[in-house]
């Protein structure tokens, strides 16, 4: 980082908070600093639930997932679209008729008190696990690229995201998430344009296109459907509804931000500006990566992108050297064949295109034999086993290639990311613990005032409580993939008492909360049992809540029908 | 402790585009399908 590049990632972060501050500079009561008095247009809506969405580790892993894995990431993106129309036309009337500050505030009102305070509880654990993760997994990436320590970048992080949510409410957190999706926009475009201008001049960027194809990476629509197979196109457009109705329908960190709305109609426009909006901006960040795999085709991408496994591998003996030998000696062969490939392109010979096609692919599979091998020496030395170093390698292309001053604007863009999505866990885990739970449980009358500073406080804990479980997240290790993938147990519970309480009249209170709780066992249960791709858990909970739900409802009916008789 | 409903009841605003919300429904679902099929024949014309 050049000292340019510092003033621009320090100038963006003051701007976009101090922005962020000025737009809340009156949330001076309860509804004014929990729901923004409703006031919010459509596109700043928009905007904020794109960034809380978009968190740091999204932003570097995908990038990242594209170089190794290809396109296909992007068809998990496949069911939001139709999740956006279905909630639009179901979830945001009924929300803004209820007039209620929280999702789980409704369940109440629909159900009962029982029901409410289970799914709050399950929101509170599920987004509690999840807020120090949020806060150490970019900072872990970002200590070992830029050499801080870890505690510096999650207290300058949680630090700033405590202050501004703190004092401005959701005014401040949503239009410092408007400012914070710019920057992450201008981020990815200056990063796709770089990526393009360094490759070697005789590579135009058709050429990259075409050798990102013959490498496998342009697959962005799998038709296959494979049970198992976490991306294709079956499995996003159904398991990707599901999870995108589960996450903007029933987590209040997502609903809290429609709620802001002046009008159902905003409300409704900001979710659809998402659906047109956001499966182009995850191709663009997929496309990044393709590119970034190309340029590396013409330069020779480290062993592994790790830094600090990297040095440490090269240590470790006459292995090692013999590997890196054929390390390279692959990446050469595969820079060859990739040149042959172009030059018979141009030449338009049909027998020399299929010619060096295959010799181009063979190449690319012996250069991966190698590097999986050096994977495989770190797992085996470090004793981790589910090592890789996939979140390394867009930002550390970024730190080695972009231009002074790029790379401070690609760092404002994570750090972005990371804020935009700490600071509405922050306050709508702070939300539902002074509504739903403070409020609900333990005073229930008291003045404006009272809810406000409770609030103001709520908000000061799950910051601090974020930046000390983040001080944890060393000793997290592999854990950080596990916590995450458990965040996801729990959507098909929220959303099958959602889908009961919209869909279903005759469901009882009972039948809500016991359906829950089936539906949270099942999911652990297919977990447990079975090698189902954890897209499928929504699918499977949200059912087993709805049929455990619609059949007690139905015994407990009966029941009271046979005792009146 | 109730936010005010800033929305009269009964009234539904149209959309600003296409006029009706079943409609801008409908565009955004055969929006998806044309964005879809769009990456497949991407993938396929890139793809030897």
């Amino acid at each position: 980082m050049r000292p340019l590049d510092w003033t621009i990632l320090v100038g963006s972060l003051v701007l976009v908070v101090a922005y962020g501050l000025w737009r809340s500079r009156d949330s001076g009561t309860v509804n004014k600093y929990l729901l923004a008095g409703k006031t919010m247009p459509w596109y700043a809506m928009a905007f904020s639930i794109m960034a809380t969405q978009a968190s740091a580790i999204t932003f570097i892993s995908t990038t990242g997932q594209s170089y190794v894995d290809g396109m296909r990431f992007v068809q998990l993106y496949f069911g939001l679209p139709l999740a956006m129309v279905i909630l639009s036309a179901t979830a945001v009337p009924i929300f803004h008729r209820a007039n209620v500050y929280t999702a789980y505030e409704y369940l109440e009102r629909r159900f009962d008190a029982k029901t409410r305070a289970l799914v709050s509880v399950l929101f509170l654990i599920q987004r509690g696990l999840a807020i120090g993760v949020a806060l150490y997994a970019p900072a872990i990436v970002l200590t070992v690229l830029l050499g801080w320590p870890d505690r510096l970048t999650t207290l300058v992080m949680g630090g700033l995201v405590v202050f501004y949510t703190t004092i401005g409410g959701i005014k401040a957190v949503t239009w410092a998430d408007f400012q914070q999706m710019l920057v992450m926009l201008t981020g990815l475009v200056a990063a796709l344009v770089t990526a393009v201008w360094l490759l070697p001049r005789e590579v135009s960027f058709l050429d990259a296109v075409h050798l990102a194809g013959a490498a496998g990476k342009l697959n962005p629509v799998v038709t296959r459907l494979d049970w198992n197979d976490r991306y294709n196109l079956w499995s996003g457009l159904l398991g990707g509804m599901f999870l995108a109705l589960a996450y903007f329908g029933c987590d209040q960190s997502q609903v809290q931000r429609y709620l802001t709305g002046r009008s159902i109609a905003q409300s409704r426009l900001s979710l659809l500006f998402n659906a047109a909006a956001k499966v182009p901006m995850q191709f663009l960040i997929l496309f990044i990566g393709t590119i970034v795999f190309v340029f590396y085709t013409f330069e020779k991408p480290p062993m592994v992108f790790q830094p600090v496994e990297a040095a440490r591998l090269e240590q470790s003996g006459a292995f090692y050297r013999d590997l890196a030998a054929r390390y390279e000696a692959a990446f050469e062969e595969r820079r060859r064949a990739a040149r042959q490939l172009l030059e018979a392109r141009r030449q338009g010979e049909q027998a020399a295109v299929a010619r060096s096609l295959q010799q181009y692919r063979q190449a690319s599979l012996a250069f991966e034999a190698a590097r999986e091998e050096g994977l495989r020496l770190v797992r085996q030395e470090r004793n981790q086993p589910s090592f890789n170093d996939t979140n390394y390698i867009f930002l550390g292309f970024v730190t080695r290639y972009m231009p002074a001053g790029l790379v401070g604007l690609v760092m404002a863009a994570i750090f972005a990311a990371a804020m935009s999505s700490i600071s509405a866990e922050i306050n709508s885990l702070a939300t539902v613990s002074v509504i739903d739970i403070y409020q609900r449980h333990f005073r229930r009358e008291a003045t404006d005032a009272h809810y406000l500073k409770a609030a103001r406080l709520a908000t000061v804990f799950w910051g601090a409580y974020a930046v000390v479980t983040a001080e944890f997240g060393s000793s997290l290790g592999a854990l950080i993939e596990a916590v995450n993938i458990l965040g996801s147990y729990f959507y098909g519970g929220l959303l099958g008492v959602f889908v009961l309480a919209f869909y279903f009249r005759g469901v009882t209170g009972n039948g809500a909360f016991y359906g829950v709780l089936a539906g949270e066992a099942a999911i652990f249960l297919t977990a447990y049992l079975t090698g189902l791709s954890f897209l499928w858990y929504n699918v499977v909970g949200c059912l087993v809540v709805v049929a455990v739900g619609v059949g007690i409802s139905r015994l407990e009916r009966s029941y009271l029908r046979g005792a009146r008789v | 402790m109730r936010p005010p409903n800033r929305q009269p009841e009964g009234q539904e605003e149209p959309p600003p585009l296409l006029r009706t919300w079943g409609r801008l429904y409908a565009a955004v679902i055969l929006y998806l399908a044309l964005l879809i099929t769009g990456f497949y024949l991407f993938g396929r014309r890139f793809t030897p």
